[in-house]
């Protein structure tokens, strides 16, 4: 590429008959909702924006950096990545550590809840993201680590602490259920298999009244404490979450570049090939589902004990397909792009709640324009470029 | 015998590919298998790799019985495959593509072999940061054999590593086949380009429905009227 006219007249060329039918969907997408002044006031935004992004785009891609050394950047990472990522490390630990004493409980709430659904993420991504194996019922591990301190709470009185790993070995081994027939199987077969699982699980949840007591859900669950001191106040129980956060970041960071996630990278990359490289297929997808559940199993503990009661209608479909949105929003197998991704989509909905009737609308637009614009996730995937 | 494939059959669901095929190999030999579309090419080399299991027949590697073994299990008893249209992680850099070749070895192999392996394809050290998705053919087929050799193989199965690449590039991969061998690798080759394999080998075999219809050295299988009318265009 040349000079910057060039640029540009390659952009009017090649990008605005593009834009204009980006922006023309939008607004005939919010047409019979907003009628059609707000409609033609999108499309001018829209298209203004998107016409801006892309020169922007075509602008930067054209400084005179070795091609090599520029995609080499893209790929192996992200915002994160490189001179910032010791700074941008600073600002989220600050920034995380002073939340509780900035927001007010409302957002807060929110906050953690966000946190929650970033551990879902994280697990789901090792399924989805690093083995590249389709997960449609993360839902149901999520739902089985809720269930299990919830009831082991409420029967037994096993506290928080104890109960943590209990729930995390219970999805697992539920994941492990999960993984041995969904093993023979791929891409749409897996998919609509791990999909039956999810619902298995809340029909079962739903109906067996003797044990979950079905649709009323189970009611005074304990908030965690520590040496007597409960923990069940939003400000402190965030801090709870935070650390687990922390500690899950840290584990899936070390398995991401051992051995084991090299091998997942093999098998999401060509399995055929990494079977030829001596990877046990079979042993390491069983890995993926059972590790990436475990998260799951810490997720829903932390749900249920922040919520103090469970109910299956917080563990459907739509809750499996919310997560895998997270991880695919975020960039498939990019660990810290796939905690945007869950960040964003988690506050979303609440952020939006302002202009209320059009939010989930706009959440739905933002998805469809960046899965045009940026089909690789925000953070663009770890290494996947096909 | 390194290798010692004793009538297999294999089949794919109804159809019989292999019906008795028996072949051999010494080591530091270079066997080609050449055959036309269907012959069984192919499937002999996946069923030696374990990525099909024969109906029946044995496969003897080095005085075990690796027939229907898993293809993980065959790589670390010292077989590896360089599969067919290469295969490789394009998503991955390409020192990560031959870090995954030597998934099985321990660190201090793994550097011994990685240092050997930038040794024989010296413009892969420079470029070891590149993605694999971003060589052009030919540097792709380079990369699949030496991700093959970080195994350490005494065994490496070639399925047609000339597919889609140009003369030039073609004479290059035998030229490192060539090199491999002579390193006391064996080599079990199948090649669509009859003449350059045959000259290369040892020994070959032709393939023909399934069925081993010729065997001998090399040399006298150029000569053969039937393979020179059937395969090499005359």
């Amino acid at each position: 590429m040349s000079g910057t006219g060039s640029i540009i007249s390659r952009v009017r060329h090649n990008q605005f008959s593009k834009t204009f039918f980006i922006s023309l969907w939008v607004s005939l997408l919010l047409l019979p909702f907003a009628g059609p002044r707000i409609a033609v006031i999108f499309f001018g935004v829209v298209f203004f924006f998107v016409l801006l992004v892309r020169l922007i785009k075509k602008t930067a891609s054209a400084e005179p950096v070795s091609i090599i050394s520029s995609r080499i950047r893209s790929m192996s990472g992200s915002i994160y990545s490189g001179r910032y990522s010791g700074f941008m490390l600073l600002i989220a630990a600050v920034a995380s550590a002073a939340a509780p004493f900035a927001l007010t409980s409302y957002y807060l709430d929110i906050l953690i809840m966000a946190c929650i659904y970033m551990l879902l993420a994280l697990g789901l991504n090792v399924i989805v993201g690093y083995t590249g194996l389709l997960h449609l019922g993360f839902a149901g591990s999520y739902a089985i680590g809720a269930y299990t301190y919830a009831l082991l709470n409420t029967h037994f009185g096993i506290n928080f602490w104890l109960c943590l790993p209990v729930s995390a070995l219970a999805s697992s081994a539920a994941g492990l259920l999960l993984a041995i027939p969904a093993l023979r199987l791929r891409g749409d077969y897996l998919a609509i298999v791990t999909l039956g699982f999810g619902e298995i699980i809340r029909i079962v949840l739903n109906n067996w009244d003797s044990v979950t007591k079905g649709p009323n859900g189970i009611s005074g669950i304990a908030a965690p404490s520590i040496a007597g001191i409960s923990l069940g106040n939003l400000h402190l129980y965030y801090y709870v979450v935070l650390a687990i956060i922390l500690i899950a970041l840290f584990v899936i960071k070390r398995v991401e570049v051992s051995r084991t996630g090299r091998a997942w990278m093999a098998i999401r990359e060509d399995e055929i090939a990494a079977s030829s490289m001596g990877i046990n297929i079979t042993r390491y997808k069983i890995y993926a589902f059972v590790f990436g559940s475990l998260w799951a199993g810490v997720a829903g503990q932390l749900f249920a004990a922040k919520m103090q009661f469970v109910s299956p209608e917080s563990f459907t479909f739509m809750e499996s397909v919310f997560i895998l949105c997270m991880v695919i929003l975020g960039g498939l197998g990019n660990t810290y792009g796939v905690l945007f991704g869950a960040f964003i989509i988690a506050i979303m909905p609440e952020a939006l709640r302002g202009i209320d009737s059009y939010r989930m609308l706009i959440v739905g637009i933002g998805l469809v324009a960046l899965m045009i614009f940026r089909p690789q996730g925000i953070t663009g995937g770890a290494r996947r470029c096909r | 015998m390194l290798i010692k494939i004793s009538s297999i059959n294999v089949s794919y669901g109804p159809v019989k590919a292999l019906k008795g095929v028996s072949l051999e190999a010494a080591s530091g030999e270079i066997i080609t298998l050449i055959g036309s579309n269907g012959s069984g090419k192919s499937t002999t080399l996946m069923t030696v790799s374990g990525i099909l299991r024969p109906d029946s027949g044995d496969v003897i590697f080095d005085g075990f019985s690796i027939a229907g073994l898993p293809a993980h299990k065959i790589v670390d008893m010292g077989i590896s495959q360089v599969p067919e249209g290469r295969r490789i992680f394009s998503g991955m850099t390409l020192h990560e593509n031959l870090l995954m070749g030597g998934f099985s070895a321990d660190a201090s192999a793994l550097k011994q072999r990685l240092e050997k392996v930038y040794e024989l394809f010296p413009v892969f050290k420079e470029r070891r940061l590149q993605l694999g998705g971003t060589l052009s053919g030919g540097e792709q087929q380079m990369l699949a054999i030496a991700r093959a050799l970080m195994s350490g193989p005494r065994l490496l199965l070639l399925d047609e590593p000339s597919l889609g690449l140009s003369p030039v590039m073609a004479q290059k991969i035998f030229k490192v086949i060539k090199e491999i061998n002579s390193e006391g690798v064996t080599v079990l080759l199948v090649e669509q380009n009859a003449m350059a394999a045959l000259s290369l080998c040892t020994r070959g075999y032709v393939l023909e429905g399934g069925r081993v219809k010729l065997y001998g050295p090399g040399r006298d299988l150029i000569n053969n009227d039937d393979v020179r009318k059937a395969y090499l265009g005359e």
